[in-house]
């Protein structure tokens, strides 16, 4: 039963791993792609903040400053030093892992809303430094021209290169969360969401697993905002604000904190969902806050909680009787 | 002495918001983001009946108020108490007043326009000259409505019966249910209260700034950064919260530079937060194994 399971799991994977392929040559307006493309980057983002949220239980409001770390520290260094798109990628990741460093050590001690307020005090304080710091970050102009991605003699250029480009970096995350969310790791974030005390009390050293998640969800972070530099081609700090982290934590809870494959489902959903809105026009984001405000109160888990019971009723429906406990 | 001066008005606007958030938080737990939204409402009508129907500035600014305060009721029925009954999480919560905030803003957006409107002061804003120190009337009005109000929401809480019976559940909700007090009718009357709050600090603040319909969100978080560095919760701390950003303010514009202002005042937060978790102002320790 369990080796039948296991080979159902990689078809599944193999089906969707081929549908991921043929999206670019389905999806022939530009637009459409450009906006899967964003959403996979926001995808990135939503699952650090899942790791972090969700299951350690750390709510940030804050994560807008680290992509925006993540956006100039590459952008710069190859705008500047000439370096190459994936030595700049890996500066800049480690820019943002130092960040969630400094912002998880004053955070392991806050819970509740102090703790959500020294994450949005650092996503301020962040563009607040790239608005003012105007010789290196061009204040509120922002960067513009910022170089493509060139690996082996391939540059990156169309909305279809991105895509590969932006989905190969985001199935590697996905597939390291997964991994990492079921390991002991995971579960340790777990018990210091459900009862922190416990856990110290079970000899978990929880500061240090709190901390490794603020870093976990910046690196996360860091990799998209490398990818939206190249990506997006400019960006200035009215690509980081407030309501961008309050964004990112909508798709976080929308699509469902406490599991990956939710953080993927929330960032895609609210991503097309926010442009499909432009139909409404003036009324767009009133029609937007009131389906936010809806989810939260009629969908507690999240969309991932529908995936959820939709699974439950297919399994009662037709394996009634052939319960599964080996796994 | 002239930077504490300045820093009082926009002091007594921020304590107005922080008092506005901290009375929701003790009352019902909950982190009301729509707050400085409702700040922003109360600017608006301020305007409309003040500015364009020719209200005298007092009727304006207790008409509004009253306004205000009807739409914190509408939140809390219609937003929190299903989130309550529905034990949803704490996160949940912050999300959905998030929406009440997207919502709130745009729909100011689609009635008065993304232009941003001049309120022009009811009293002079010419300076009146102490020896060495100035002092506007307009900001002399506002310190002083503004402590009327504190007063006011004092004699609220400790002398009436709604007040009494606010404070009961922030002590103890489940104790206050066993007692026989209506919890939903508490938390509305905190949400009233608060959004009350907030739309006279609109109507204050409006002739200083300008307002506009994305005015909501800086004043908000600056006044929950207030009510959080008096101790999120307690009333004297968030008054004293928000006088101290507001001095703390004027003096990192004046002395170092008021493009790193902002960014000054989060990052003496989070020092804030890392010294003294629970505010400045409150005495509490943390759990340990």
């Amino acid at each position: 039963m369990k080796g039948i399971t296991k080979w159902r799991t990689y078809g599944i994977l193999g089906v969707l791993l081929l549908l991921l392929f043929l999206v670019p040559q389905v999806v022939s307006n530009i637009y459409y792609l450009h906006i899967i493309n964003l959403g996979g980057i926001y995808t990135l983002i939503t699952i650090g903040l899942n790791l972090l949220s969700g299951y350690t239980g750390q709510v940030s409001m804050g994560q807008a400053g680290y992509f925006a770390v993540g956006t100039y520290v590459s952008s710069l260094l190859m705008m500047n030093l000439k370096f190459p798109f994936w030595a700049a990628l890996l500066v800049a990741v480690v820019a943002a892992a130092i960040c969630g460093l400094i912002i998880g050590i004053p955070a392991m001690k806050l819970s509740g809303p102090y703790l959500v307020l020294a994450t949005v005090g650092f996503g301020e304080i962040v563009r607040l430094v790239l608005l003012n710091w105007t010789p290196v970050t061009k204040g509120a102009a922002g960067l513009t021209g910022i170089p493509l991605p060139e690996f082996m003699g391939m540059r990156i250029s169309s909305e279809k290169d991105f895509f590969y480009l932006i989905f190969i970096v985001l199935l590697l995350g996905t597939y390291v969360a997964q991994r990492l969310a079921k390991s002991k790791i995971g579960r340790t974030f777990t018990a210091i969401r459900e009862d922190e005390l416990a856990a110290e009390a079970m000899g978990v050293p929880v500061n240090l697993y709190k901390i490794s998640a603020f870093v976990i969800s910046a690196v996360y972070a860091g990799v998209a905002g490398a990818l939206f530099g190249s990506f997006a081609g400019v960006a200035s700090p009215d690509n980081f604000t407030f309501d961008e982290s309050v964004a990112f934590l909508s798709m976080s809870v929308i699509g469902g904190n406490r599991s990956i494959v939710g953080a993927v489902i929330g960032a895609f959903v609210l991503t097309f969902l926010s442009e499909a809105l432009r139909v409404f026009q003036a009324l767009r984001l009133v029609i937007y806050g009131g389906i936010l405000i809806f989810t939260v109160i009629y969908m507690p888990k999240g969309l991932y909680g529908l995936v959820e019971q939709g699974q439950n009723w297919f399994s009662r429906q037709f394996l009634a009787g052939k319960k599964d406990y080996s796994s | 002495m002239q930077y504490f001066l300045n820093g009082l008005p926009i002091g007594a606007i921020y304590a107005l918001v922080a008092l506005s958030y901290s009375l929701i938080y003790a009352a019902s737990g909950v982190l009301n983001w729509s707050q400085g939204d409702m700040v922003m409402l109360g600017a608006y009508l301020g305007f409309t009946l003040f500015q364009l129907l020719n209200l005298g500035f007092t009727p304006a600014l207790f008409i509004s108020m009253a306004f205000v305060a009807c739409v914190g009721v509408l939140v809390q029925y219609f937003i929190l108490r299903p989130l309550r009954e529905r034990k949803a999480p704490p996160i949940n919560v912050v999300i959905a007043t998030l929406g009440v905030a997207i919502i709130t803003r745009n729909i100011a957006l689609v009635i008065w326009g993304p232009d941003a409107q001049i309120f022009s002061s009811p009293v002079s804003a010419k300076p009146i000259t102490l020896g060495a120190l100035s002092i506007t009337p307009q900001d002399i009005l506002i310190v002083t409505v503004g402590i009327g109000l504190m007063l006011v929401l004092q004699y609220f809480l400790k002398k009436t019966r709604e007040g009494k019976a606010l404070r009961a559940v922030a002590q103890d909700r489940y104790g206050a249910i066993l007692m026989g007090i209506d919890t939903q009718r508490s938390d509305g009357v905190a949400f009233a209260a608060s959004a009350a709050l907030g739309a006279a600090a609109g109507i204050l603040v409006a002739p200083i700034f300008f307002v506009t319909f994305n005015m909501g969100a800086g004043i908000g978080l600056k006044g929950f950064v207030a009510a959080v560095i008096g101790g999120l919760g307690y009333i004297p701390g968030a008054i004293a919260g928000g006088f101290f950003l507001g001095i703390v303010e004027a003096i990192a514009g004046g002395k170092i530079s008021s493009g790193y202002r902002d960014a000054i005042t989060f990052a003496l937060l989070i020092l804030v937060l890392w010294l003294k978790p629970s505010g400045l102002f409150l005495r509490k320790t943390r759990q340990k194994v």
